[in-house]
């Protein structure tokens, strides 16, 4: 694995640009603030949970007082919609949190506690002020050719790990 | 002295000018890691711990003698834990409130205080979650109010405000929790990397979860960061309104009103910026964050006060309109009890601490008055907890039926419960601010660089 640290979002960005231009494989960058842009993904699951959630809130309502254990309470309806509202709410909004959460950790693989990354100090600066990128790769070659395109952008240190 | 330096300028930094990403993390982590004095931490935790020791008795106590031990009987059954339930998931509602609400409005003075608000909102709902469990009296059964297939094919009450109070707050806190834990990720991950000691490495990288702030990380953590903002402000308001329908949906003279699930959320937000205000002002002088909660947040805290209590001042009007507009003889034999009776003081001194002297804040010169502040943001605390004695206790003095009329005396075991639930929000709390970053650090990082994290 290459990790290259810059001292600036801006170099950082350049020597992404450099490296995905001579496509050398997947280029993961380590920063301590969200680079541009965001994932949709995740969106969607927790918006689709979340509806799925709500109806499933209102669905359980509907059977218990409808069909599973109907009671006549007064001569109000079985079946009485409005009722159900706050609960099912509060059921889509508990799954789409829950989707949210427990998706940010599949999609990330997540807890990763080891990564062969820690080995390096100056990743230990991409949570302050460094900004890092790595490029994991087992073939010598395409180290070689990743190396000499990040000597030339100065970073602040160049690394080879074991990965 | 130039002019310009005589007089404050009218609206003040976020952060104050010269501070860096560097400083920031040295000092925001010097407290987690144990680099700091913790004397004040200490005096603070001790009396906290104590008052959690005197939570686990009562408790105890209860569930060997019933609740036969609190004052709680006809009519008032529901008595000090429901007052200290709406009052406690007030507070809570409050944090929510300020760290997603302002979130999605972008508020440029949210992010350093939005830690502590969220940090708030966990120890204050488990301290509501904890009293309705207590009240009902046999608390080994409480999970019979969740939906669950049983032998007794039985089903909950789902047409009951208080089921759905139920799922409310089970929803909310679990929700409040991964709202906090996810945002708290990146900081936890910086931590682990500022600290020394090897046990300090180990908790922070197993309490991170393996969060390196990888471009994918980022961009999924900045994807489900907004939309769990925007399901948690809706879900505050519906929290509390649900809170609120436990009440409107009663038929008792004072309670069956429409009106009452947005008074409560009034009441809920007030009573929370009061408390972050009382939190944060400790917190700025004692961790040294001055630079980072500055005068401005005090200030911007302040106004929501003052518009929060306009807000609550409403709701009472409206509450004094719709028992003379209505003219009906049950709720105006109530009202008369509450507002001339002999404990009529509870109803004006709610009218005093939650309406009149926030009023000041309208006044510059006493939003930046930090005693002052203090003093006012206790009052207020104090109203709204005396706003629902009012709520919970003086209103069903007078059902309809005069042979129900009562009265209620709390024991001693309803006072140390409430005193030893403030004892563990505040072991909670200090606990928490102790070994978790005060503030969100890699928030204030885009606002030192100049980018709002928010947008």
């Amino acid at each position: 694995m290459i990790l290259g640290s810059f001292a600036s979002e801006k170099e950082l960005m350049r020597a992404v640009d450099a490296l995905r231009s001579k496509e050398l494989g997947p280029v993961e960058t380590y920063t301590p603030s969200p680079p541009e842009g965001e994932h949709f993904i995740l969106k969607l699951v927790m918006l689709i949970a979340g509806l799925l959630g709500t109806a499933a809130g209102f669905g359980m309502q509907a059977y218990a007082t409808g069909i599973s254990y109907p009671i006549d309470i007064g001569g109000r309806p079985n079946v009485f919609w409005p009722a159900y509202i706050p609960f099912a709410v509060e059921t889509g909004f508990l799954a789409a949190m829950l989707a949210g959460f427990i998706g940010f950790l599949i999609v990330n693989c997540l807890p990763t506690l080891y990564d062969p990354i820690d080995e390096s100090d100056s990743f230990r600066r991409a949570s302050l002020d460094a900004w890092l990128l790595a490029v994991r790769t087992g073939d010598p070659d395409r180290a070689q050719r990743v190396m000499d395109i990040l000597r030339r952008l100065e970073p602040v240190r160049l690394e080879e790990l074991a990965s | 002295m130039s002019a310009t330096t005589m007089r404050a300028p009218l609206i003040e930094d976020v952060v104050k000018p010269g501070e860096t990403v560097s400083s920031m993390t040295e000092q925001v982590c010097a407290v987690a890691l144990g680099e700091r004095n913790y004397l004040w931490w200490w005096i603070a935790l001790v009396p906290s711990a104590a008052l959690l020791g005197l939570m686990v008795v009562s408790v105890l106590w209860l569930f060997y003698q019933g609740i036969q031990v609190w004052g709680n009987d006809w009519p008032n059954v529901w008595g000090f834990p429901i007052i200290c339930y709406v009052w406690w998931i007030g507070i809570a509602s409050g944090g929510t409130f300020i760290s997603a609400f302002f979130f999605l409005t972008r508020a440029e003075w949210r992010t350093s205080i939005n830690r502590t608000a969220e940090t708030m909102t966990l120890f204050t709902a488990v301290c509501a979650g904890i009293y309705p469990i207590l009240h009902l009296g046999r608390p080994w059964f409480f999970y019979w109010l969740f939906p669950y297939p049983n032998t007794m094919t039985l089903w909950p009450n789902f047409k009951s405000p208080l089921m759905w109070d139920f799922i409310a707050i089970f929803a909310y806190i679990i929700s409040s929790v991964i709202f906090w834990y996810i945002g708290l990720l990146p900081d936890l991950a910086a931590l682990r990397d500022r600290a020394r000691s090897r046990y300090a490495q180990i908790a922070y990288g197993i309490a991170a979860l393996g969060f390196r702030g990888s471009g994918t990380q980022w961009r999924h953590f900045r994807g489900i960061y907004g939309v769990m903002a925007g399901i948690m402000a809706p879900m505050v308001c519906s929290v509390h309104s649900v809170v609120g329908l436990d009440f409107a949906g009663g038929q008792m003279p004072g309670w069956h009103a429409t009106d009452y699930p947005p008074f409560f959320v009034f009441g809920a937000v007030f009573s929370g910026f009061a408390t972050v205000l009382l939190l944060i002002i400790p917190i700025r002088h004692f961790w040294g964050l001055r630079a980072y909660i500055t005068q401005r947040h005090i200030d911007v805290l302040c106004r929501l006060t003052l518009t929060a209590s306009c807000c609550v001042a409403y709701a009472y009007l409206m509450e004094v309109f719709s028992v003379y507009y209505g003219q009906d003889p049950a709720e105006l034999r109530m009202f008369h009890a509450r507002v001339f009776g002999f404990d009529a003081s509870v109803y004006w001194a709610t009218i005093v601490l939650n309406c009149l002297i926030p009023q000041l804040y309208w006044f510059r010169t006493i939003r930046r008055n930090i005693p002052l502040v203090v003093l006012i943001s206790v009052g207020v605390v104090a109203g709204m907890w005396l706003e629902r004695y009012g709520i919970v206790i003086q209103v069903p003095h007078r059902p309809h039926l005069p042979s129900a009329w009562g009265y209620y005396h709390p024991t001693f075991w309803d006072w140390s419960l409430f005193a030893g639930t403030c004892g563990l929000f505040l072991t909670g709390f200090l606990l928490t601010i102790r070994f978790v970053p005060a503030l969100s650090m890699f928030e204030m990082r885009e606002v030192l660089t100049g980018r709002n994290p928010s947008s």
